[in-house]
């Protein structure tokens, strides 16, 4: 009986071993991010770091608990029939470890609230706005032809608009190193705009106006998609994000705008 | 005491089955939780397969969008609505009445009520299937989605109050059994530590379910009668939905956990033969989680944009801190204790280390910013996961070792328990693990299908390993066959346990007990086996003046 039961604990202790290390082996096997993709954006670029934060802190807990646990089931398995010692409790004990996590947690809160602070501000009013529209099953992207060509005299006038169909996905484009306003709006249900490498997501909803502001750092495209379920086809609710130069930017605007200037004088 | 109405089942004249339906005693109506809960548990399993047989490669094509959406919507609401929150019910009815010394819980026709009114409620929610399809917002249902769904949606609003209305008048006699139908020297302070969860849970329930009920019913008119509650064309407010929502819905998941920890607070001590560490503050510990449950509902909201931010997140990370007190006095509970490894042992501590994970990556949601990019990815379906399987459900197969020999007179056979044990870690790790990475990598949660190729190896290995959690109730099921095929063999105590359930014959007499030990502590049958109390002091502790 004594033996099985010391069977059974080293291959409880083994098993739960090969899970951990498998666990911990797949984590060092994800990107160089930790697992997170990587940030494209001066806000994410803060968001990272606290994610880092939060990683470490969780890792320790996770080792020093998982340790001490580990360590019970093998030292204190049932050797004899002899009762152990019936320790009731230790209020010094609880004390401790009350505060222990309180200490953790207030760290911790005090991190996510600098980041907070700091990944939130308004936007400008001559910042560059693009206004999105989430609608069953895609996105719309409207730019305003006066911000074209900052800096450099008047841009045009009026408005273009990216909608993306059931079989094209609409591209967002948008200038590098300037700070970015979206401003989102829902007609139908709630959707939400999350962009993977913006480390950022916020929810569309009708009634409601929600904006915020990135200020991308690196240019290239990058996937996102509609992280609400918002119907049957939310699955497909996908767009990419190409971030470029400024003048690369007024120029592919300016040719939608050409392009759909044109559309509009053929009959 | 109280003076009970039992209908006594003299009756061997009238048929079993008739007895069953009629029955109004806690045992057989616990029973009857169990069977009903253990269907839709295997209900909302198989619908969990048809997910992840979906999702298992890119741009897949096994269901359509529109069966996916009701898929998942269905697994989500058999597995909480239907599995996790009755089958506490279960336990609680068997065991609770049991604990303190009771005849009966103080209401047993209620009691009844409280049951049958589950059965509809599981047909209602899934004849949606016939009725043009079920529910498919999400188990959420957030509106407007929601309000412009099919007919599913209205059977399942309907049956979800129904389940509410049972779970809150489940919730108000097991608070009027454990305030007023504790036997002699049964103390608040010496109530065995499943009772407190069971106490807590059912706080909770009393409090919150009625909200969700409103909530349901503003949907139901919304829906059906030109309302505008969440409609902003006509005045409503969209995030008015998502409030009342998680007002119920973020207690509801202490509701589906702290029962669970009960369980593992009475059979750690049992299995290290140690008492529970900090009996007392553990007892706090879960009042606290009670409180500040109600606080940290918008948690599930940071993205909207229209809730305040910094209060909740607060709110949440200090959720953390009684939780932490628990694993520490879990922990404590071993510490030099004399440990075997029987199965309700090892699903115990099961749950202790799963449980760690899913408290450990909740933080990521706690801090506010991380939270904008892990929300409504697949790091959130880990972390509800890592709680409410690693957690509740391996809560659940421990309870279920630990008590058959007492529901049935029955014991479950250990081997079968180490190998589904063993089969059910690993595949669970397996399932859900992954899905850490994949929501990381952005891959967001409840989207039909997916053309990222980069995520195919993670969803193929989370298949597997759903896969092999179906696997791992076939030794399951063997034991539960085999232990039927045998007589009732167990004795009244077969675990050397401390509360009073093991004081009374496997399966107790329809009144209980023909008598009770004297109660001078919350481990009266320890105090009984090592003959402590009577007139003495309780030799380690000074407690349990008699």
């Amino acid at each position: 009986m004594r033996n099985a039961a010391r069977r059974l604990t080293h291959r409880f202790v083994l098993i739960f071993s090969l899970v951990l290390l498998g666990s911990l082996l797949s984590v060092g096997a994800a990107s160089a991010q930790f697992g997170q993709p990587k940030p494209v954006t001066e806000e994410a670029d803060s968001l990272h770091t606290l994610y880092l934060l939060v990683t470490v802190a969780g890792f320790i807990v996770f080792a020093l608990v998982t340790g001490a646990l580990l360590y019970m089931v093998v030292r204190y398995r049932r050797r004899s029939d002899e009762l152990p010692p019936q320790t009731h409790g230790n209020n010094l004990l609880e004390v401790i470890w009350t505060t222990i996590p309180i200490v953790i947690v207030l760290f911790l809160f005090v991190s996510s609230f600098v980041v907070l602070l700091d990944v939130e501000e308004d936007a400008e009013p001559e910042d560059l706005t693009v206004n999105v529209t989430g609608f069953q099953f895609s996105w719309e992207f409207v730019y305003d032809l006066a911000d074209l060509g900052r800096g450099e005299g008047p841009g045009g006038e009026g408005t273009v608009s990216v909608i993306g169909t059931g079989s094209e996905e609409p591209l967002l484009v948008i200038p590098v190193n300037e700070p970015v306003e979206f401003k989102l709006t829902s007609n139908d249900v709630i959707h939400s705009f999350y962009v993977r490498n913006f480390l950022y997501k916020l929810d569309v909803v009708p009634g409601l106006d929600n904006s915020f502001k990135v200020t991308a750092h690196e240019t290239g495209t990058f996937e996102a998609q509609c992280a609400e379920l918002c119907g049957l086809d939310h699955a497909l609710m996908r767009f990419q994000v190409q971030v470029m130069e400024r003048p690369d930017f007024d120029a592919y605007i300016a040719g939608l705008a050409s392009e759909q200037l044109e559309q509009a004088r053929v009959p | 005491m109280a003076t009970i109405a039992v209908p006594r089942t003299g009756s061997a004249f009238r048929p079993a089955v008739l007895d069953w339906l009629t029955t109004v005693d806690h045992k057989k109506l616990g029973i009857l939780y169990l069977y009903f809960t253990m269907f839709f548990f295997a209900v909302g399993g198989i619908l969990a397969l048809l997910v992840r047989t979906q999702l298992a490669v890119a741009d897949s094509t096994f269901v359509s969008n529109d069966a996916y959406n009701q898929i998942f919507t269905m697994h989500a609401s058999a597995m909480l609505f239907l599995f996790i929150i009755p089958i506490w019910a279960a336990f609680g009815n068997y065991i609770v009445p049991l604990q303190i010394g009771a005849v009966d819980m103080a209401f047993p026709r209620i009691n009844a009520l409280s049951f049958w009114l589950l059965p509809p409620a599981g047909i209602l929610m899934f004849s949606g299937f016939f009725f043009g399809g079920s529910a498919d917002a999400g188990w959420t249902a957030y509106s407007p989605l929601a309000r412009n769904t099919g007919t599913g949606m209205d059977l399942w609003i309907i049956a979800v109050i129904l389940l509410g209305i049972s779970s809150t008048i489940g919730a108000a006699n097991f608070l009027v059994t454990m305030f007023r139908m504790r036997a002699p020297g049964m103390t608040m302070f010496r109530m065995p530590v499943f009772c407190w969860n069971v106490l807590v849970t059912s706080i909770l329930q009393l409090l919150a379910t009625p909200v969700l009920a409103a909530a349901l019913c503003m949907l139901y008119i919304d829906r059906n009668f030109g309302g505008s509650f969440f409609d902003p064309n006509g005045g409503g407010n969209v995030i008015l939905w998502q409030n009342v929502f998680w007002f119920y819905s973020h207690p509801a998941v202490y509701i589906m956990i702290l029962p669970g920890m009960g369980i593992v607070s009475e059979i750690l001590p049992v299995f290290a033969r140690k008492p529970l560490f900090g009996y007392k503050a553990f007892v706090f510990a879960t009042l606290g989680i009670g409180g500040l449950g109600f606080s940290v509902w918008a948690h599930h909201m940071f993205t909207t944009g229209a809730v305040l931010k910094p209060f909740f997140g607060f709110m949440t990370f200090m959720i953390g801190v009684p939780t932490g007190v628990k694993i520490f006095n879990w922990l404590a509970t071993l510490w030099r204790g004399s440990i075997t490894f029987e199965p309700p042992m090892l699903f115990a501590l099961g749950f202790v280390s799963m449980f760690l994970i899913g408290g450990i990556n909740g933080t990521y949601s706690a801090a506010v910013p991380v939270d904008f990019a892990i929300h409504d990815t697949y790091f959130v379906v880990a972390h509800i996961h890592y709680v409410l399987f690693g957690g509740s459900v391996f809560a659940v197969f421990g309870g279920l070792y630990y008590w058959f020999p007492k529901f049935f007179g029955r014991r479950l056979n250990d081997k079968l328990g180490v190998t589904q044990f063993v089969l059910m870690i690993v595949g669970f790790n397996l399932a859900f693990f992954p899905m850490h990475l994949l929501g990381l990598d952005g891959m967001p949660r409840r989207i039909a299908t997916y053309n990222e190729a980069d995520w195919e190896a993670l969803n193929m290995a989370s298949t597997i390993g759903a896969f092999l959690i179906g696997v791992s109730m076939i030794p399951f099921l063997i034991a539960v066959v085999a232990a039927f095929m045998r007589p009732k063999d167990q004795p009244d105590d077969p675990w050397e346990g401390n509360t009073l359930e093991w004081a009374t014959t496997s399966p107790p007499p329809v009144h209980n007990f023909d008598s009770l030990p004297e109660i001078h502590s919350e481990r009266p049958l320890f105090d009984q086996r090592h003959g402590i109390g009577g007139h003495g002091v309780h030799p380690a502790t000074g407690e349990g003046r008699g």
